[in-house]
């Protein structure tokens, strides 16, 4: 990853609750979090649905737009004050026409693969407290750096049912 | 222009307005309703004046956008009414006194925070509006204007000139919050 962060000559700030992606546009940058917390959602009919949380030491990117150079329905906002390094895609493949370096791309990608395969299993799971469970057990750490109310839109339940589920 | 093109810039600059606005929120009442002297507005009123127009524009955008059986076109091609509405809209290097329309004056309306929240609420309903532009033609869809029915401008030309009149007040506060320090 640091190999990754290196890449970056453009560091940014954004505050609570600005945008730094909105749905529609084309977005081919990787963001490194140096501090603050993100989240990706799209919106369903005026509903807000949160999809990935990034925070210190996070990778966030609009994937789809990342690898289709294709507009994406996705937003990027700011959950608090945050400094990010923007790599762009020109960056990246430079950074892999050197043989060594794709193998750690490729290791990156994988990875990515498997976190969403879980996100998959997290969304098709029944049981609220299940799917609470799965995430505490993954992420500890997205419960110190997130605010509950959008832990709870990301688990598809209710801030009450949210904070029901911790006491217990 | 490339009508994706357009609606790239279009997006972007209206990102950057809603990065502006929620700035704003931060900012306390006393801030938000100071004003330099009677006649001027201040930047609660300014925000008024444009969800006056957003209410004007955006809903009948929305009505086209539905009705419309237009096919999307790759090029944009401005009309000369509407690039001429749309750069007279930008604001200049000393900004340019214009005359508002009575209707939407806002000047000493009782007004509050939630004309923030309205006008974020106006900027993501344009983000939906922007997006739903790509099914239909820039060039021939057509939008009446607030000055009267009868002037109408390409859909192209109407985002452009309804962005543009928004980062013109934008600037306007901009300076309302300047004015404000040096008092």
């Amino acid at each position: 990853m640091k190999e990754i962060v290196a890449l970056s000559d453009k560091t940014i700030t954004i505050n609570r609750n600005e945008f730094l992606k909105v749905k529609g546009s084309i977005d081919t940058n990787i963001y490194y979090i140096e501090s603050g917390s993100l989240r990706i959602f799209v919106l369903d009919d005026y509903e807000e649905q949160t999809i990935r949380f990034g925070y210190k030491e996070n990778i966030i990117v609009s994937l789809d737009s990342f690898l289709t150079e294709k507009p994406s329905d996705l937003f990027i906002q700011a959950i608090k004050k945050t400094v990010i390094k923007v790599i762009t895609k020109q960056q990246i493949e430079k950074f892999l026409e050197t043989e060594s370096n794709r193998t750690l791309w490729t290791k990156i990608l994988e990875n990515l693969v498997i976190q969403q395969m879980e996100r998959e299993i997290d969304i098709l799971t029944n049981s609220p407290k299940e799917r609470y469970e799965r995430v505490l057990k993954r992420s500890p750490q997205l419960f110190q750096e997130i605010p509950n109310k959008h832990i709870a839109n990301y688990l598809r339940m209710s801030p009450e049912t949210l904070s029901r589920l911790k006491k217990s | 222009m490339q009508s994706e093109k357009l609606i790239q810039q279009l997006l972007e600059q209206t990102t950057q307005i809603t990065n502006q606005a929620e700035k704003l929120k931060t900012l306390d009442l006393n801030t938000l309703t100071w004003k330099e002297n009677n006649t001027s507005w201040s930047i609660l009123e300014c925000l008024e004046h444009l969800n006056l127009y957003g209410d004007f524009y955006l809903p009948q955008i929305e009505t086209k956008l539905k009705t419309s059986d237009s096919k999307p076109e790759s090029e944009f091609k401005s009309g000369l009414l509407g690039n001429y509405f749309a750069k007279s809209m930008l604001p200049k290097e000393k900004l340019n006194k214009m005359k508002t329309f009575k209707d939407k004056n806002p000047l000493n309306a009782k007004l509050d925070t939630t004309v923030i929240n309205k006008f974020i609420d106006q900027q993501i309903k344009l983000l939906d509006l922007l997006n739903q532009s790509r099914n239909v033609s820039l060039n021939k869809v057509k939008i009446s204007t607030s000055i009267s029915s009868f002037i109408t401008l390409k859909l192209g030309d109407t985002f452009q000139f309804y962005i543009n009149h928004i980062i013109r007040h934008l600037k306007q506060i901009e300076r309302i919050q300047l004015a404000m320090k040096n008092v």
